[in-house]
């Protein structure tokens, strides 16, 4: 069922109005459960305090009609205890006491009471009373069902809006973490294991240099839209996306067992994804260009980097860096990856597709990478 | 009183309800007796209160007036209005005729 549909279920629960009558005298209770039960409620009848907190804590009802007079905990107790517990805090109580006990009504609207009702309880009194309570009850829920429903609303507008801009995952997860305030990304920036890989269409900038803007625009769209449907189909989370290069991350911010294989298989999807598209771009006297790909796996650091002014929700770290380096180095349609990411995913590529390019020194990195160049 | 002092007509919706609110007034007749002989002008008081709440409610003015004065008879002490109201209350008890409109 979804949220909307479940407050509409909400709206339609206010037809089945339950009052629990607590009265310890029989008689009582039965006589105002029958008056409630002929007004087309449902009346539920305990004979103690303690019985009606503990069947209200069970099956809260829309209404409670409480005598005063009670064994053990009195009508005041229990109301009080009831209106200080957020469960019970909202549930109406009219308080039955003696006509004339004047005393009695200001010690019940202390504690908390909404209504009073004397014995004897005369039939049209309490049914003028309990309908009256009633509309207020079902006019308090139509309008908690709509906050509700427009706060889904709210929601899921932003939802979208966030969709188009990272990942459909993160933007759950951003919603879901939303502070009170509206503001997104209050976690601490935390230390991540995660596979990195970088994506960019070789000779781009050539490309920017001799084709109108209108046409370049139109072209990255074509060609972000084959490489990004390869990151979702694999659930890879987009941390940017800049110029013609696109960074997806593995294992984060959701937990990835097969977070290897995932890149690989993007990777994949990615250049033959593309090919189509760079058909079509040839086919009508366009550059010959290609995705190259660097893929790399480590340590990384997860947060929020920029200022107050610009915000990224980004990963840093040894592992983008040496995906990003990769990425420099490879031609149209290669893939590059770091040795312990391809031995993690074996099967993805066919392996007389892959070379061993030994170890390369990697600008910024001490030590030698152990790569594999996959041409696709 | 006469004979119709007695008469009650109740509700047609409650009707189903009255032979056990007649057998609950009848054990409350009991301990309203057994109070009185044990001087507990408390439980006379309580019991005095509960007949007063519940009587008209139902429709028994007269259970519920009776109730008023064991009520008040009880906080006065006073035992020989007490007794008065008992014996009246068994008396309303044995002759209460009941029709249903």
């Amino acid at each position: 069922m979804s949220d909307l549909a479940a407050a509409g279920v909400m709206a339609d629960a206010a037809a089945a109005f339950r009052v629990l009558v607590v009265d310890d005298d029989p008689d009582m209770a039965d006589y105002l459960a029958r008056l409630l039960t002929k007004e087309g409620m449902a009346a539920d009848t305990v004979p103690n305090g303690e019985a009606a907190i503990a069947r209200i804590a069970v099956a809260p009802p829309d209404l409670v009609l409480l005598d005063v007079m009670l064994p053990g905990a009195d009508g005041f107790a229990v109301c009080e205890r009831l209106k200080s517990q957020p469960t019970s805090a909202m549930i109406p109580i009219v308080l039955v006491t003696a006509l004339e006990d004047t005393e009695s009504r200001v010690r019940g609207i202390h504690a908390g009471a909404d209504d009073f009702l004397s014995k004897p309880v005369r039939r049209e009194e309490l049914i003028a009373r309990v309908k009256t309570l009633r509309r207020l009850h079902e006019t308090r829920r139509e309008l908690e069902a709509r906050r509700l429903g427009a706060e889904i609303q709210h929601k899921e507008t932003l939802r979208k809006a966030f969709a188009r801009y990272v990942s459909p995952r993160l933007a759950e997860r951003i919603i879901s973490e939303l502070a009170e305030d509206g503001a997104p990304f209050r976690r601490e920036p935390q230390r991540v294991s995660v596979v990195a890989l970088f994506a960019d269409l070789r000779g781009f900038t050539r490309l920017t240099e001799t084709t109108s803007v209108a046409e370049v625009v139109g072209m990255l769209n074509e060609y972000f839209q084959a490489i990004t449907d390869a990151a979702y189909r694999h659930e890879g989370t987009i941390f940017s996306m800049a110029g013609d290069s696109l960074l997806v991350g593995f294992n984060v911010p959701f937990p990835q067992a097969d977070a290897a294989q995932r890149a690989c298989r993007t990777a994949r999807d990615m250049v033959e994804g593309f090919a189509p598209v760079l058909q079509k771009w040839i086919g009508r006297g366009g550059p010959s260009t290609g995705v190259g790909i660097g893929i790399a796996s480590g340590e990384a650091i997860l947060g929020n980097v920029g200022s107050a002014h610009y915000m990224s929700h980004t990963i840093i770290g040894d592992a983008v860096n040496t995906a990003a380096r990769l990425m420099q180095m490879a031609r149209a349609g290669e893939v590059l990856i770091a040795r312990p990411v391809y031995e993690a995913a074996p099967g993805i590529f066919p392996a007389e597709r892959m070379a061993p390019r030994g170890g390369l020194a990697l600008r910024g990195k001490s030590e030698a990478t152990e790569v594999c160049s996959i041409r696709i | 009183m006469n004979d119709g002092a007695w008469k009650v007509t109740i509700a047609k919706d409650l009707e189903d309800l009255i032979p056990t609110f007649l057998r609950n007034r009848n054990k409350e007749l009991d301990t309203l007796r057994a109070a009185l002989s044990a001087a507990d002008f408390e439980q006379l008081r309580q019991l005095g209160h509960r007949m007063k709440g519940v009587g008209i409610s139902y429709g028994f003015d007269q259970v519920s007036a009776i109730g008023k004065s064991i009520e008040e008879g009880a906080r006065r002490g006073d035992r020989a209005s007490l007794e008065a109201s008992v014996k009246q209350y068994g008396d309303y008890l044995a002759k209460v005729q009941v029709t249903y409109e």
